[in-house]
């Protein structure tokens, strides 16, 4: 049998589930993410305020970029102020 | 048959010589093994996890024994490059032999199971044997051979599992079997790497344990250059190299892949948001200083298509990297609208000797007589003929706009670097008015401006937008943005500029490449 070594990396990573779904959205402490692509604040403030008239309790973060992956201290931040994320993408 | 039937009953009686291959052509025998004093057989093979553990317990303690006079020699039932990999994986410092199917020296040492540690002394005796992985019974046979060399030998520590038992010997095997399953079963191994995927939809060339062990050279495979986007594989120098084989590299390219790899790891270089964009976004590699003419690159006629085995190859090797260790592959993750023929592989060497300015690398600081290699992310080359110029004005003129509806018609400015390769010919009209870099770019820059009112169709910039009607806005923000580099055969005047990756706060990065 010819032995070849793989490009590839085999490892086998955990499955990462989904964090659970809230059956309402009233009370909630939402954070928009603007991930800084074009027209995607026009979108979120559309979303934010069909948010608020639910009685989410919104805020508003942005990304420096959107082409990278956020920075960790966000990610961090989002994490320990919000309940829920919502992240635009538009162009 | 006599010397299977000492062993069963314990060990005694003459060695058995090897019917072995080593590294060199030079015969390994018993008499050779010995003459320091003592020697170490420790019979493995590639599929037990107990001779793995056998030899991660024993490997590192083999050079210092060698040098008090106990010889260690790993015999292993694999072919010999299954074998120097699985060694240098295992950390086993000390001697590797290969023995082919029927695995003769494994049966004439009576084994049933691996590992098997054997003692022989320097009168060629068998002296003391252990079987499987039994770490008491190592440490007793290390003090027998303490005893015949008259030096301290440092036993394997006491960790857990002290004791495991081994695996079945190939030579347990009937012969057929063994030899059967050592033989190749592909019938083509060109379609076999399609089937696996180890593809950009080119045929590559197999990556064989020998082919990446020869392509690694010095460097040691399990060293990681850290993860590669999007997937965030993980980019150890095996990896890369086995895409460097894949690509068809020789293995005195590795070191620029190496020093191309590392580049585009760079953070600064945002390799995440190019692998994954719906740009056509390729990564250019430009390679400067000597290394240039010892790997034979092209930077003369043709220099941006085919027909020159380096250019091509090391950029493919990235590209491979990218989308088989990386997962960045077309369709998948890398979700780019067109892509470019760039993304197969983009390399490009400067004609330094040609060229009236200071090369790329100079002017980012470094020394002519260093090699380095230079990333941008960069589209694909837009042609630009200019036969009839005949100032320099005019030709910069002519290079210059050419560039303007480089991204997008009225993307007005282009913060990211656009770059213009220079033909010779070009380059000469330059040189014979001793306009420098310096000049060109400013004049380029300075003759590329229309008025935001003009710009204001379709795809624009805020800047644009938020600028008096009769503001003049420039094809640049910055002189800076613009490139220049030389390349090309030295007749015909043709050169091309590749319009940038925009949006990704990518910056260019360079870096040395080290000797092999």
């Amino acid at each position: 049998m010819t032995e070849y070594v793989s490009p590839f990396d085999e490892r086998v990573r955990p499955e990462q589930p989904l964090a659970p779904r809230s059956a309402q959205i009233s009370g909630l402490r939402i954070t928009l993410l603007d991930i800084r692509k074009n027209r995607g604040a026009e979108f979120l403030d559309r979303i934010e305020t069909l948010l608020q008239a639910e009685g989410a309790i919104t805020t508003r973060e942005t990304k420096e970029i959107f082409s990278k992956p956020a920075a960790l201290d966000l990610v961090d931040n989002l994490t320990r102020v919000s309940d829920a994320v919502v992240e635009a993408l538009a162009d | 048959m006599a010397v299977e039937q000492h062993i069963r009953n314990g060990p005694s009686g003459r060695a058995p010589e090897l019917l072995v291959s080593g590294l060199t052509p030079d015969p390994v025998t018993i008499q050779t093994l010995t003459e320091g004093g003592c020697a170490l057989l420790l019979f493995v093979n590639e599929e037990c996890l107990t001779s793995a553990l056998a030899m991660r317990e024993l490997g590192p303690l083999c050079q210092d024994w060698e040098k008090a006079g106990l010889s260690c020699t790993a015999v292993f039932e694999d072919p010999l490059e299954v074998a120097i990999r699985v060694a240098r994986r295992q950390g086993w410092t000390g001697r590797v032999v290969s023995q082919p199917p029927p695995y003769q020296t494994s049966r004439a040492y009576g084994l049933v199971s691996v590992p098997a540690a054997f003692l022989i002394d320097d009168g060629g005796q068998l002296t003391s044997s252990v079987t499987g992985w039994d770490q008491p019974r190592i440490t007793l046979l290390i003090e027998q051979a303490a005893a015949i060399t008259g030096a301290t030998l440092a036993i394997p520590e006491a960790r857990e599992p002290l004791r495991k038992p081994g695996c079945s010997s190939k030579a347990a095997l009937d012969p057929a079997i063994a030899a059967a399953m050592e033989a190749s079963t592909n019938s083509d191994e060109i379609e076999e790497m399609f089937e696996r995927g180890w593809t950009d939809g080119l045929p590559v060339v197999p990556p064989t344990a020998d082919r990446v062990e020869k392509m690694l050279g010095r460097y040691a495979g399990s060293t990681s250059l850290g993860e590669v986007p999007p997937a965030m594989g993980e980019a150890t120098l095996e990896r890369l190299a086995a895409c460097a084989v894949l690509a068809g590299c020789r293995p005195e390219y590795f070191p620029v892949v190496v020093t191309a790899a590392s580049a585009a790891l760079d953070r600064r270089f945002n390799l995440h948001g190019q692998a994954v964009t719906t740009q056509p976004a390729g990564q250019l590699i430009v390679v400067n200083g000597p290394v240039r003419h010892e790997l034979g690159m092209n930077s003369g006629m043709g220099a941006l298509g085919p027909g020159n085995r380096a250019n091509l190859t090391i950029g493919r090797a990235l590209r491979l990297m990218i989308e088989l260790t990386g997962g960045g592959m077309p369709g998948t993750l890398d979700r780019s609208t067109l892509g470019h023929m760039g993304k197969i592989g983009f390399c490009i060497a400067e004609a330094e000797e040609a060229s009236p300015w200071e090369p790329l690398h100079v002017e980012r600081g470094f020394a002519a007589e260093q090699s380095v290699v230079t990333l941008i992310g960069s589209d694909a080359p837009l042609s630009i003929s200019d036969h009839r110029s005949r100032t320099p004005e005019d030709l910069a003129y002519i290079l210059a706009w050419a560039a303007a509806s480089t991204w997008s018609t009225n993307w007005w400015p282009l913060t990211d670097p656009s770059v213009f390769v220079i033909c010779p010919e070009h380059a000469e009209m330059f040189r014979a008015h001793d306009w420098t870099k310096r000049r060109l770019r400013d004049f380029m820059f300075d003759a590329v401006q229309k008025p935001a009112r003009d710009l204001r169709r379709g795809e624009t910039t805020p800047l644009v937008h938020r600028s008096d009607p009769g503001a003049e806005v420039h094809k640049w923000a910055s002189p800076d943005a613009i490139i220049l580099l030389v390349a090309g055969g030295e007749a015909g005047r043709y050169s091309a500029v590749l319009g940038p990756c925009t949006g990704m706060g990518s910056e260019i990065v360079s870096a040395e490449v080290e000797p092999r």
